[in-house]
Formats: structure tokens, C-alpha cells, sequence
């Protein structure tokens, strides 16, 4: 395609002072108006903004040398422990590392959000001890003026889209996707749509290694492919840098996903030089055309089943519908600090502050995410329950269900109605217990409301329900709700014994 | 005006009907937005909607009963310095109290507020504090 402008003569046009910049929401008025040909002639640049959780974030950080020396083999920074494994005094604090004392309260993204504060952070080193390095503890606070480097380097962030989340369990599940309500009671999305640096320039012709970007208030770098990236399916990611000495703390936000764990919010913007006209087109794009899938996060697996696919201005709507039933919208990160971002980012280059760098190499677009090799196929309920379940109806009596238990050695009864479906549960306690009670009937004693597993779940996700519900079997039933069989605590108990073997 | 009243029950209390005889004299509207009534409790949380005349003879109809009846002055507050307008408590709440505005900022309307906290632990910042009397 050919060049319309080059980078050297958009940095000319901002060292003059007669730079055109638009946001990303701005230009796609402008090209709905006057076109694409308009654009490229009459428009420089196009800056764009994210703001939201990127939990593959995370800063090295140098904290100079102690006297006695200590080669430092673990850290903790206000007891939350950075990566040590490189050299004396160097370590790498991940966003989503937990404190040691407060768990999820307080994590990786809060010490980083607390250094670029200001505030003193308590920092603790534990050492074996070398002839050159004798010190074996150390402890002291230290600010992030003290420390020499704090640059912020940030694996995987700015995701081009990501997918909409919702929840078919009849529980409320807590996920990294944030707090999902039963039964498909809410959806939530992550990712800044028209704004989202990385697709305004999906076919990534302007981003690449040495891009100059907004990383946290400060100007960053774009400095490899990020993690995962995946640009055919439209989930390209990039590695940034950025020093961390010059961000601003309403850019970088320590955060808590309830029962997930710690993220850090970063605010990030990408500009675009418009140096073709394949590049104002997409840049151009609107927000309904942004497509990704809901999935159902109540299936605990790699591969989630799609509920259907959505929009970006439909999820930014507010209200989507899943099934027949308009189902609220959260986004998950902030459209309005998006937008701030995209419009600082063209301050900046308005009034010189910010040239535009061309990249040293251009992002691969082929590149896929593979899935990890397992040696072993995790196992599924299928392969552990014990089946067919011995099963028992509503009417039969309690002596009935006593004699099951004691003749075949279990405890788990599930009640089913005549087509097989079920109906409760009886466990042999709760027969122990109904004696002398004076109740007849297994309908009598029975919890209706049972905790059950599929067939094709793994074994890891029904321990996880034993053990959230304090329950120590689960009825396993298929999608028509009939019994295919139980798995218990014991059943888990002799994979594990397997395993050891 | 709307308000949220918070009612203690005294153990004699307990068994009459009381809130449904409040009712019917008054023409202010109650909704129960909590209530504990047991052995060692008896508190109930109201919103009301209703003039500031309406709202001071509730108080006396509550009183008059036994009941010991207090407006809340402070229910629930959104620190708008800490809020980043994120957005993850919107789908959550169920009233519509946090709402997001056209600039995409997000507010609460303290009298749709049925304290119900599901917000609360949701909030990546710890920006919303509802303040529950019990």
C-alpha cells in the first residue's frame, strides 16, 4: 500500500506545531462524514487509550547494595514476595503475587501502586550466605526515591479484545472475569472497544518494537510481541516498558478481583500515525463492528462454550440478551479513564511533548497460542465416579434405604423420580439420624437442594465443590438431569493414591 | 423524601403486628430492605418514601408500639477520589443505584440503595462503604 506520510514528516508537522490528531472516537465520525481519502490527507494521527486490569504486570526493581553485602534469594515487599532469582539485589514484583499476611486484600499490584506513591514499603531478604555476600537477613523500608531502577515491564497487556463472560451455575461463581451472578444473572466485558490501542491497528502496520506509547502517565515503550499473542484471532497482546519513577498513580492502580486474587490496573494509549489508507480505514472502525464471543464461565475449562457472539456497542449498552432475558452489563475496565488517556496522549503531541517513533520491526501477525502440553490428561468425574449410582424413590422407606447402605457399603443415595431424574439426596448419616424420629419416608429426610457434577468435569472442579459446600459426595447427572452415577471424597481420595503409586 | 429507617424491636414486640397496623396509618410508602427478628434480635431495616411530616409520624406510630424506630443518616458512599468509573459493580447492583451517566462516570443513588453489599467485596478499589446499623 502506498506510504501517505512518513514518520519523520508527522514529527516535523509536531515540532511546527500544525499536527492533526484526532482520538480514535473522534476520526470515526470524521471518516463517516468525509471518507477515508479525506483522512489520510487531512489527519496525522490517532490516539487511542485502555484502562483496566492486566494481571501479567509487573516491575524490576533495584534496590542497591547493603553493608555487609546480601545476595538476596527471596524478597518480600510489605510482605508480598518479588522474584529474586537474578543476581544480588534485583527483583521482578508481579502484579498478582499475594501478601503473605493479608492475602487478597493486598498483592503485587498494591506495592507497586503504593511505590509510585511515595510511600515507604517494608522490604525483607532472606540469604544463604556467601563469602562476598555474608549477610543472611536483611530487613529495612525503603522508598522508590532510595531504590536506583523501578521500571515497570509488563509481559502481556493491552489485549486487542477479549471475551464477554456470564455464568450458567445456579451459584454466583468469582472469577478473574470479576463477581458472575447464577444463572446467567449478569455479563461482563473487559477491554476499551473503540478505543482499544491494539485494534485500531489490527492488521498491526504501526505497532511494533520501539513504539512509543502512554504506559501508566508516563511515555513507555512497546517492546516485544506480548504473551499469548494471538493477532488472527484478533487477541494480539504487547510487552511494554516504562519507567516507573515518572508514572502517575491514577494510572496504575493496585486492585482486588473479590475471591480471585490482586491485578493492576494499568492506563495505556497507542498512537497511530494514519501513514496509509488501510490504516485510516481500520483505525475508522466503529465500535459495532468490534465482535467477540460470551462465554460461560460456569464450566470450569480451558475451551468455554460459547453462548453467542456480541458486540462491543452492544455490551457497552448496558443490557444484552442471553437466551429471552435482557441480562445487565459490566464493564470491567473504565471507558472514561480510556478516553482521559486518548485525550492526554493528544495533548502531549498537540504541544510537542510526544514524537511519534517509528518501530524497529513490525509485531508477527502469525504467531498462535498454543495450549499447554499436559503429560497426563487431567481426569475427568467420568473417569473416578462410581456407577451406575444405586438410586432409591421419594416414597421408599427409610429401613429400605438403611438396608442399601448397610448391604452395599455406601453412603450417598440419590432420590430420583421414576424417569430416573433426581429429586435429592440421602446420606446414610441422615438416615442414622431420622431413626426414632418417627419419619416413614425417604421424601421425608432428604435434601432437595443438591450440590451435583457432570460427567465431563474435571475431578479438581467437583473436589473444589466438596469442599466450598462441606459436602462429601456428589450426585452426578447428565444434562436431562438423570443420575449417571456418585462421586465421593473416598473416589477422589484413591486418585490421589494412584497417583502416588 | 425517601430514607431508610432502622427498627428495633423490644422481646414483648415481637409477636404483634406491629408493622402492618403502621401501615394502614400511614400513607408513606415501606419497603423492608432487612430484617432479623429472633430470640436474641429484633431489628429491621425500612426505606420509606413520604413528606418530612409523613416520615416524623411514622416514628411516633413506631414509638407509640414499642418499637423503637431512628433515621439513618448515612446509608452508602461511593469515594468518587478512589472510584477509577470501572464499572465491575454495575451488573450487581440490583436496583440500579450504581448507574453509569453519559460521560461514563459512575454514580450512585443513595435512595435506591437497599444496602444489600453485593457491591461492596466487588469493587476492585474498596470505593463503596455501606454503613449497615447492625
Amino acid at each position: 500500500m502506498e506510504t501517505a506520510k512518513t514518520y519523520e514528516e508527522i514529527n516535523q508537522k509536531i515540532r511546527d506545531g500544525d499536527v492533526v490528531v484526532l482520538t480514535a472516537e473522534e476520526v470515526a465520525g470524521f471518516v463517516r462524514e468525509k471518507g477515508v481519502e479525506k483522512a489520510v490527507k487531512e489527519v496525522d494521527v490517532v490516539t487511542t487509550g485502555t484502562f483496566g486490569a492486566m494481571c501479567s504486570s509487573g516491575a524490576w526493581l533495584n534496590f542497591g547494595h547493603a553493608d555487609p553485602p546480601i545476595k538476596m534469594q527471596r524478597v518480600w515487599l510489605n510482605d508480598v514476595e518479588a522474584y529474586a532469582g537474578v543476581a544480588a539485589v534485583d527483583a521482578y514484583i508481579g502484579a498478582t503475587q499475594l501478601s503473605e499476611s493479608e492475602g487478597m486484600e493486598y498483592g503485587g499490584g498494591h506495592v507497586i501502586e503504593d511505590l509510585v506513591r511515595g510511600k515507604e514499603i517494608e522490604l525483607r531478604a532472606t540469604a544463604y550466605g556467601t563469602d562476598c555476600c555474608p549477610s543472611r537477613e536483611i530487613r529495612t523500608t525503603i522508598t522508590i526515591d532510595d531504590i536506583n531502577q523501578a521500571v515497570l515491564l509488563n509481559p502481556r497487556n493491552a489485549y486487542q479484545r477479549y471475551m464477554a463472560a456470564t455464568n450458567s451455575r445456579d451459584e454466583t461463581i468469582y472469577t478473574y472475569m470479576g463477581t458472575l451472578l447464577p444463572n446467567y444473572g449478569n455479563v461482563t466485558f473487559s477491554g476499551a472497544g473503540i478505543l482499544s490501542p491494539l485494534h485500531r491497528d489490527p492488521n498491526y502496520e504501526t505497532i511494533g518494537v520501539g513504539t512509543r506509547i502512554f504506559l501508566g502517565g508516563a511515555q513507555g515503550y512497546v517492546i516485544w510481541e506480548g504473551t499469548q499473542h494471538n493477532p488472527g484471532k484478533a487477541m494480539g497482546t504487547i510487552m511494554v516498558i516504562g519507567n516507573l519513577k515518572e508514572m502517575d498513580p491514577r494510572y496504575l492502580r493496585g486492585c482486588t478481583i473479590h475471591k480471585y486474587g490482586t491485578s493492576l490496573y494499568v492506563g495505556l494509549g497507542i498512537p497511530i500515525p494514519l501513514i496509509n489508507e488501510r490504516v485510516a480505514q481500520t483505525v475508522a472502525r466503529d465500535e459495532d463492528q468490534i465482535k467477540t464471543n460470551l462465554l460461560d464461565y460456569g464450566v470450569p475449562r480451558r475451551d468455554r462454550p460459547v453462548i453467542r457472539e456480541v458486540t462491543y456497542a452492544e455490551l457497552r449498552s448496558g443490557k444484552i440478551e442471553v437466551g429471552n432475558k435482557e441480562v445487565p452489563v459490566s464493564p470491567l475496565s473504565s471507558f472514561k479513564m480510556a478516553r482521559e488517556i486518548a485525550e492526554k496522549v493528544k495533548k502531549w503531541i498537540e504541544r510537542g511533548e510526544f514524537f511519534l517513533s517509528s518501530p524497529m520491526e513490525l509485531l508477527p501477525r502469525d504467531t498462535i497460542f498454543k495450549p499447554m502440553r499436559q503429560v497426563a490428561e487431567a481426569p475427568l468425574v467420568r473417569d473416578v465416579m462410581t456407577e451406575p449410582a444405586i438410586t432409591a424413590g421419594p416414597e421408599d422407606t427409610i429401613s429400605h434405604a438403611a438396608r442399601l447402605f448397610a448391604e452395599r457399603e455406601f453412603n450417598h443415595l440419590p432420590i430420583v423420580d421414576e424417569g430416573g431424574k433426581l429429586l435429592g439426596i440421602v446420606t446414610s448419616w441422615d438416615v442414622a439420624v431420622a431413626l426414632g424420629t418417627g419419619k416413614k419416608k425417604l421424601s421425608e429426610i432428604m435434601t432437595r437442594r443438591v450440590i451435583t457434577a457432570s460427567e465431563d468435569e474435571p475431578v479438581d472442579a467437583a473436589a473444589r465443590k466438596l469442599e466450598q459446600h462441606n459436602v462429601s459426595g456428589l450426585p452426578v447427572v447428565n444434562a436431562g438431569g438423570l443420575v449417571r452415577g456418585v462421586i465421593t471424597s473416598e473416589d477422589i481420595s484413591k486418585l490421589i493414591g494412584r497417583r502416588v503409586k | 423524601m425517601s430514607v431508610k429507617m432502622l427498627l428495633k424491636y423490644s422481646a414483648e414486640a415481637l409477636d404483634k403486628p406491629i408493622l402492618a397496623e403502621v401501615i394502614r396509618q400511614t400513607s408513606a410508602g415501606i419497603n423492608i430492605l432487612h430484617a432479623e427478628l429472633n430470640a436474641t434480635k429484633g431489628e429491621m431495616l425500612i426505606g420509606v418514601e413520604g413528606s418530612p411530616e409523613e416520615i416524623e409520624r411514622l416514628i411516633d406510630l413506631f414509638k407509640g408500639r414499642g418499637v423503637d424506630a431512628r433515621r439513618l443518616e448515612r446509608t452508602v458512599e461511593l469515594d468518587e477520589g478512589s472510584c477509577m468509573d470501572c464499572g465491575a459493580c454495575l451488573s450487581l447492583c440490583p436496583t440500579g443505584a450504581l448507574h453509569i451517566t453519559e460521560d461514563y462516570s459512575v454514580k450512585l443513588n443513595e435512595n435506591k440503595c437497599i444496602m444489600c453489599e453485593v457491591c461492596v467485596p466487588a469493587c476492585p478499589v474498596k470505593a463503596i462503604k455501606v454503613f449497615k446499623p447492625f
